[in-house]
């Protein structure tokens, strides 16, 4: 069944503008206003550029492009070796200026990230005007631009940002979606390379309306499951939910035997053991889990792994062990030469409930 | 042991207390009933370690004993079974065999002795009421109570027991719900809370009438009584925020308006609301009400106007409008009241006509509007 959001959801992509080579020009006021790319200088072997500056841009200058044909294309380029400690930094203030306006940040690298803002943490009001205060503060705080897109999903935040870089800031309601994927030339839809565009273009297909017009079937012919990803985000559809990364997914330990274990009570005791450390792992996070999965290695290092989950949380040393006595049982485990046992707790529930408890920007309380 | 029970019968009581089981719980033998025959009687008990649900049945039954069947595939065979006695043979491995007219079918049920003890009903104070003033009681309450775990003692419905009334109170933190009744009367005063999860059970095993109900309370459970039916379950140990100070005394501006119409018109306008708020400003001036939603991302936007009495000064005060349509939900009169004061204070819904022996009012805090 094709699960449509029953809200609409307000997507921003933020983009930092030319992310390595922008950090190295507001840190040394010697390379502003210069052509620079950050990356391998072409003195060594196949160095390559990782980011341009826009004065380096102007001249061709590409992020992946070898040093050589850099140099070739503007041969005033200063060539500045990267700082990823210094990056990584900011890109944590950046993150941290997102936190403010909402909870749920998709990091894609050290420059990008989606934000979902449909839960307007301060009450601003509007996406549009979320996003612009976000650009503001990246400007105001840490000397750089970025570029924002705003939609009702990735896909289109996503290109929404890079419309009108640097510095831009494009929202794409949802009105214009079809219209705008209509136009848009195939090479610019994600996870469309050079060769699946070749691969396009010879079937005549050049932008998105042309893709429009195909079945799901024929897109699934051509494409494999890709093509239905095609078939969807051309119709404005892409309900990819923006996933914050979470701490801890999951908590467990295994143990290694100096022998093959071959006997039921032998297994047992070691899943007690192994037990006690998975309890004594998840009190240190206070964590408790739904999920508990068992691992075994046997001695032909072929693996095992089965799971099964709960309506309420494994939270003691008891019900972790008759779950894993059973799952460890279901493999009639009885004379097979068993190397390596684990336990795994996973499905925290605290992380997936987080949204709802939360309240609407601008509710008061009673108390 | 033996026993021949009406299938439907079964089942019909069966569904009362079914409710109480999860499905995949960390103790298997929480996803059984547990059956207790003794002379003619079948007692069955459904339990999650927080409430305990028993119904008890007359069947025909020659010796006493005890078993536990997994509850499902029990529920899934009766009710396809058409009405007819059923026999129920139950072997020393507990191993249940289930005769109809149809055939025959096995299922492996527990040992009884693994099944948890109940509560024992030790230090209660009792009182009575009517099955259809408890039920109105939870319906006019549950709705309004939190769903956040953090802040446990806001998660169920306080009650509060006093020689001439009992009060039930509910909130979120954002509204609160006080439900009174004069028609029941408690040996002294009192307090707990009930967790949701029974109340809703109690909601649909209880019926709509005079049927006289008892309920029991010591310091960490609760027990409700109805005939055959049984429920105890175990309190919140926490304390209710004190409520009463947050109901303003004297909210000034009184609108008066059409209970349905005014439902109609939030569930109309609010489709066009900013989904995370849900906010519809109210506009009140003279005898009319203005609603206005609007999401400017989107270009959402929802007017109307409708007819009401006023008095007071012209206000405009926002709200989440589904809170405002679940509290009209609690209100039987044609009209509600709707008292308020200023932009960031509660307002007071109210309905115009209440029997004697009720009352109903409900606290609900603004939304700040956006510039």
């Amino acid at each position: 069944m094709e699960e449509t959001p029953k809200v609409l959801r307000k997507i921003i992509h933020i983009d930092m503008d030319a992310f390595y080579a922008s950090v190295e020009q507001r840190d040394n006021p010697d390379l502003r206003g210069k052509p620079i790319a950050v990356g391998g200088s072409p003195q060594g072997r196949g160095g390559v550029v990782a980011t341009a500056s826009y004065e380096a841009r102007k001249f061709g200058v590409r992020s992946a492009m070898p040093s050589k044909r850099a140099i070739q294309l503007c041969p005033a380029i200063i060539f500045v070796k990267p700082r990823f400690e210094a990056y990584k930094e900011v890109s944590r203030q950046v993150r941290a200026i997102f936190e403010r306006y909402t909870d749920i940040i998709e990091p894609l690298s050290l420059d990008e990230a989606y934000l979902d803002v449909t839960i307007d943490k301060q009450g601003i009001g509007s996406a549009i005007d979320i996003a612009t205060a976000i650009k503001g503060a990246i400007r105001n705080e840490l000397g750089l631009t970025a570029s924002a897109g705003i939609s009702i999903n990735k896909f289109i935040a996503k290109i929404a940002s890079d419309m009108h870089k640097p510095d831009g800031i494009t929202f794409i309601g949802p009105s214009r979606i079809e219209r705008f994927v209509s136009d848009l030339p195939v090479e610019k839809f994600h996870g469309v390379g050079k060769v699946t565009a070749e691969k396009m273009k010879n079937l005549g297909l050049h932008t998105g309306g042309d893709i429009k017009k195909l079945s799901e079937q024929e897109l699934r012919k051509h494409f494999g499951k890709a093509g239905s990803f095609y078939y969807k985000i051309v119709r404005g559809i892409d309900n990819r939910p923006v996933e914050p990364e979470q701490e801890t997914k999951s908590i467990g330990a295994e143990d290694t035997f100096p022998y093959d274990l071959t006997k039921l009570e032998e297994m047992e005791l070691a899943l007690e053991k192994i037990t006690e450390t998975v309890c004594r792992r998840l009190d240190k996070h206070n964590l408790k889990g739904k999920t508990i999965t068992v691992k075994i290695k046997y001695s032909d290092f072929k693996i095992i792994t089965r799971s099964k989950s709960f309506s309420d949380c494994l939270n003691d040393h008891n019900s972790i062990l008759a779950a894993a006595r059973e799952l460890l049982e279901k493999t009639e485990p009885e004379g097979a030469k068993i190397r390596l046992l684990g336990i795994t707790i996973s499905n925290f529930p605290s992380l997936l409930s987080k949204g709802n408890g939360k309240c609407a920007p601008g509710q008061l309380n009673l108390f | 042991m033996k026993f021949i029970v009406s299938s439907s019968q079964l089942l019909k009581q069966l569904q009362h207390i079914n409710g109480v089981i999860n499905a995949n719980t960390v103790l298997p033998i929480l996803e059984d009933f547990l059956f207790e025959v003794d002379k003619n009687k079948l007692t069955v008990v459904a339990t999650d370690l927080e409430t305990v649900m028993r119904i008890q049945m007359d069947i025909e039954a020659k010796e006493t004993g005890k078993v536990c069947i997994p509850a499902r595939i029990l529920m899934d065979s009766l009710k396809n079974i058409p009405d007819q006695p059923l026999t129920f043979n139950i072997d020393k491995n507990f191993s249940v065999e289930i005769t109809s007219d149809n055939g025959k079918y096995k299922v492996m049920g527990e040992n009884p002795d693994n099944f948890p003890k109940e509560p024992t009903a030790d230090d209660t104070t009792s009182f009575t009421m009517t099955a259809t003033a408890l039920v109105t009681a939870i319906n006019k309450t549950l709705f309004a109570v939190s769903n956040d775990d953090l802040r446990p003692a806001m998660t169920g419905v306080f009650f509060e027991l006093n020689k001439d009334y009992l009060q039930c109170v509910a909130t979120d933190a954002h509204r609160l719900v006080r439900y009174k009744r004069t028609d029941v009367s408690c040996p002294k005063a009192d307090s707990f809370i009930v967790p949701r999860k029974p109340l809703n059970l109690l909601k649909s095993a209880l019926p709509d009438n005079e049927d006289e109900i008892t309920l029991s309370y010591n310091s960490n459970h609760l027990f409700v009584k109805h005939g055959t039916t049984q429920m105890s379950c175990r309190l919140i140990d926490a304390r209710f925020p004190d409520y009463k100070v947050v109901i303003p005394s004297d909210n000034p501006y009184k609108m008066v308006v059409t209970k349905s119409d005014f439902q109609s018109a939030l569930r109309r306008v609010s489709v066009f609301s900013n989904k995370s708020t849900n906010q519809v400003a109210l506009n009140i001036s003279g005898s009319e009400l203005q609603l206005a939603a609007q999401d400017v991302d989107f270009s959402f936007e929802g007017n109307e106007r409708m007819k009401c009495q006023y008095d007071g000064e012209d206000i405009t005060i926002a709200f989440n409008a589904r809170f405002l349509i679940e509290m009209l939900n609690a209100a039987d009169s044609e009209e509600v009241r709707l008292e308020l004061s200023t932009p960031t204070k509660a307002g007071i819904i109210k309905p115009t006509e209440m029997d004697d022996s009720e009352d109903v009012l409900m606290l609900v805090m603004p939304l700040m509007l956006n510039q």
